[in-house]
């Protein structure tokens, strides 16, 4: 009975949250084992797809000239999204469309890769506020898995393989013992470019090589798009996924110059855990639609005077003292929008070192803690924190 | 901005354009797995190309409000140019031609660039006015990094102890944001192991007291390499007291600290029946100027009353310096001092990592980074 209820339970709260669009989706239980799962894997056949849309990351413009020319007029994508879990491992399928296949060459130096990442809320004591979502915010972790399409990626390996390091003209070998020679060089190769990181907002992002964390990541080109898929525990040093996971869904386009914040990426999604007691919160928090009046927001924005350090829409200059909010709807929850106001410093985004402007410093250290120079809004009526909550979340890209 | 700074100094009007340096820099870091097109030293013809091809109109730097300047990535084949490489293996079937007559022994690609390219073609019309100089270059381990402004992973650092500028390969993911924020071009990107890597000022030699190996070889004894806050270090003399040591396009904002005393001599231009114009001179000032800053006027002008005076009197202890004597006052390097610091951080002088993630700031169990020495460090259990 207590079982049935909690599966009634769950079904309500999934069923109230497909009403605000797909950031709410339910994990098909099943029995397989999904640690070699790919995007071919049967098991896809048992999960239900949602529909996720990711919006370009423009929260702050980076010094690549080219990659900033490819990225002027930046377009939201759609991308199907489906999770299964066996209780004990979680994995996610991510499709999205993608016109030309990327892969970064081992003889260039200005080719990139098109890849994916998906992010999950680390474990914290407290499972809300939700991190920032540009990977994590400091005291709430986020996990993040990445996968890029590559070609062989020699890693230095510090396992003084310093032989295998010469130019193969050097060696001194001819036929066939450069040909072995080649052939070791090849072995010592990485050619799954797959990494796992730990960060508390993106540039403390750690990658995690001590192999705590086990997890498999693929992707397949096919019919002018991509299938990513992940496996990973739902427990482990860095998580704890019960009921509810909370995840983001990110994607790079080689062919724009993406890497590390050029990117499309997704708000907060709440996966549900199917058989598991759904947590609520998380899901409302994921979910939430703005009550406010946008149109309200709108005029408390320009009264308050955001645009004095914030782009608010594409006609102003980027700026260097604050992150851009042109995008910012699009990615951030409600809840990200409401906190950022009241509480500048809970989450300092961070971008180029400070020194990259440094007559415009967006925060200050005092005592070690990064005290962002935003004012702090909460003086203002709940009513109007509402209403530019209602407008911050307007603000978005158009859809491919 | 670090406690103290590794400086050098370099004597244009010694280079001869040998590439001494430059070899003993590739067969030293750079001639392989995935650098062998860098020149983390090169040596190049100026006025010309450079090395990346129009290095100076790449972007980066900062402007004058302090901004990082958008920049551009080069291309490995239009900018840097591919290091090509021969088939020497067909020699053991045949000779230098194949069968049919062609040629059987071939680089492996057909070369459309190259790393001096246009070395020692100069501006101005031969005979009558046609001038160059050699400009080598490292990395300037500059006290605002344009590099280390640019990376949003805290992957280059500068070090306290010397302000050397290296890249935490640990950290680096290869986004390549630093290439474009050198405005010289001096970081590089290994597409190899898809990360960006740099001079290095041969660290490891200078913590046991050795000069960089570009400055050890160089046979025009062109460099010296001392701490600028060291009084006794010919740096300090040439860069502080006499002023006559500059930095390379100071006005890019990155504070460099690799520093060139002026070409001061250059023959005198020949006018259309090739007699020599007198009181002329072949290199126009304004290419010092844009090199080196408005300061190169006063520089060139010391430069030549200390060598009037050494005429004169015999006696300067400017153009003492330049001689370059020994290489022991050339290179002040106290080797004490790293060790030194390495006792006071309880730490491995080697270690070429970011110490601030060496515990493993936010993994939980830390990796432990591997050193030179095969020990592992760091790691919080």
């Amino acid at each position: 009975m207590k079982k049935l209820l909690t599966t009634i339970l769950s079904l309500g709260v999934a069923a109230s949250a497909a009403l605000a669009a797909d950031l709410s989706l339910t994990a098909t239980k099943v029995s397989d084992q999904l640690d070699a799962i790919n995007p071919d894997s049967a098991v896809w056949s048992k999960a239900k797809f949602a529909t996720v849309v990711l919006y370009p990351q423009t929260a702050i413009e980076f010094n690549d000239k080219e990659a900033n020319e490819a990225n002027k007029d930046p377009k939201g994508k759609k991308a199907q999204v489906a999770a299964v879990h066996n209780g004990k491992e979680i994995a996610l399928l991510v499709k999205w469309a993608d016109g030309t296949k990327n892969v970064q060459g081992i003889k260039c130096t200005d080719t990139y890769s098109d890849g994916f990442a998906i992010q999950f809320a680390g474990t914290t004591k407290k499972s809300q506020p939700l991190p920032y979502v540009g990977m994590g915010s400091v005291g709430r972790p986020v996990v993040v898995h990445l996968q890029k399409a590559t070609d062989k990626v020699y890693e230095p390996n510090g396992n003084k393989d310093v032989s295998t390091q010469i130019n193969r003209q050097q060696t001194g070998f001819f036929g066939k013992e450069l040909a072995e020679y080649d052939a070791k060089v090849a072995s010592l190769a990485n050619t799954d470019f797959e990494r796992v990181f730990v960060g508390e907002g993106f540039r403390s992002l750690t990658e995690i090589k001590d192999k705590s964390v086990k997890s498999n990541a693929a992707m397949k080109y096919d019919n002018k798009g991509w299938i990513g898929t992940l496996a990973r525990p739902l427990k482990d040093d860095y998580m704890n996924g019960a009921g509810t996971v909370a995840a983001t869904i990110a994607v790079w386009d080689g062919a724009k110059h993406g890497r590390n914040g050029l990117k499309l990426l997704s708000s907060w999604i709440a996966i549900n855990l199917e058989g598991q007691k759904a947590n609520a919160a998380v899901v409302a928090e994921a979910t939430e639609a703005p009550k406010g009046d946008a149109a309200k927001g709108k005029a408390a924005v320009e009264a308050n005077g955001c645009a004095g350090c914030h782009q608010i829409d594409k006609s102003m200059p980027a700026g260097y003292m604050a992150p851009s909010l042109v995008n910012v709807g699009g990615y951030s929850t409600a809840a990200y929008l409401r906190e950022s106001l009241i509480k500048p410093s809970a989450v300092v985004v961070p971008g180029f070192n400070r020194n990259a402007h440094s007559n415009t410093p967006w925060y200050n250290l005092e005592k070690g803690k990064r005290v962002s120079t935003m004012t702090d809004y909460s003086f203002l009526d709940k009513a109007t924190i509402e209403d530019i909550v209602a407008y911050l979340k307007t603000l978005k890209a158009e859809v491919e | 901005m670090s406690k103290r700074q590794l400086a050098m100094v370099m004597d244009l009007n010694k280079c001869i354009g040998c590439q001494t340096c430059t070899v003993a820099c590739k067969t030293q870091w750079t001639n392989r797995n995935g650098r062998e097109y860098m020149y983390w030293n090169n040596v190049e013809t100026y006025p010309g190309t450079g090395y990346p091809k129009n290095w100076m109109e790449l972007g980066g730097g900062f402007d004058a409000a302090g901004d990082l300047q958008p920049g551009v990535i080069p291309n490995l084949e239009a900018d840097y140019g591919v290091p090509w490489d021969y088939n020497y293996e067909s020699l053991t079937t045949q000779g230098l031609l194949d069968n049919t007559g062609a040629a059987g022994f071939h680089p492996h690609v057909s070369p459309t660039w190259g790393p001096n390219w246009d070395e020692d073609e100069g501006a101005g019309v031969f005979p009558q006015d046609n001038y160059f100089f050699y400009l080598p270059r490292i990395c300037n381990h500059c006290t605002n990094p344009g590099c280390l402004s640019a990376c949003p992973r805290d992957a280059i650092f500068k070090r306290e102890e010397d302000g050397v500028v290296l890249v935490d390969l640990d950290r680096c993911q290869g986004y390549r944001y630093c290439i474009a924020g050198c405005p010289y071009k001096k970081i590089y990107f290994n597409p190899k192991i898809s990360k960006s890597e740099k001079c290095i000022l041969c660290f490891p030699r200078v913590e046991q007291g050795l000069p960089p190996a570009c400055a050890q070889q160089c046979v025009g004894r062109i460099r010296f390499v001392g701490f600028l806050d060291d009084e006794e270090s010919q740096v300090h003399k040439l860069v502080h007291k006499y002023k006559v040591a500059l930095g390379l396009r100071s006005d890019y904002g990155t504070q460099p600290n690799v520093y060139y005393i002026p070409p001061t001599e250059s023959p005198a231009k020949f006018d259309a029946e090739g007699k020599i114009i007198e009181g002329s001179t072949r290199l126009p000032i304004e290419e010092l100027e844009k090199l080196f800053g408005p300061a190169v006027h006063d520089a060139i002008k010391t430069l030549k009353a200390e060598m009037q005076k050494r005429k004169e009197t015999g006696a300067s202890e400017l153009m003492d310096l330049l001689i370059a004597y020994q290489h022991s006052d050339m290179f002040r390097l106290d080797n004490n001092y790293y060790q030194q610091v390495a006792r006071e951080k309880k730490r491995n002088p080697l270690a070429p990592v970011d110490t601030r993630y060496i515990a493993g700031k936010f993994t939980t169990k830390g990796h432990g980074q591997v050193l030179f020495s095969g020990h592992t460090t760091g790691g919080h259990h």
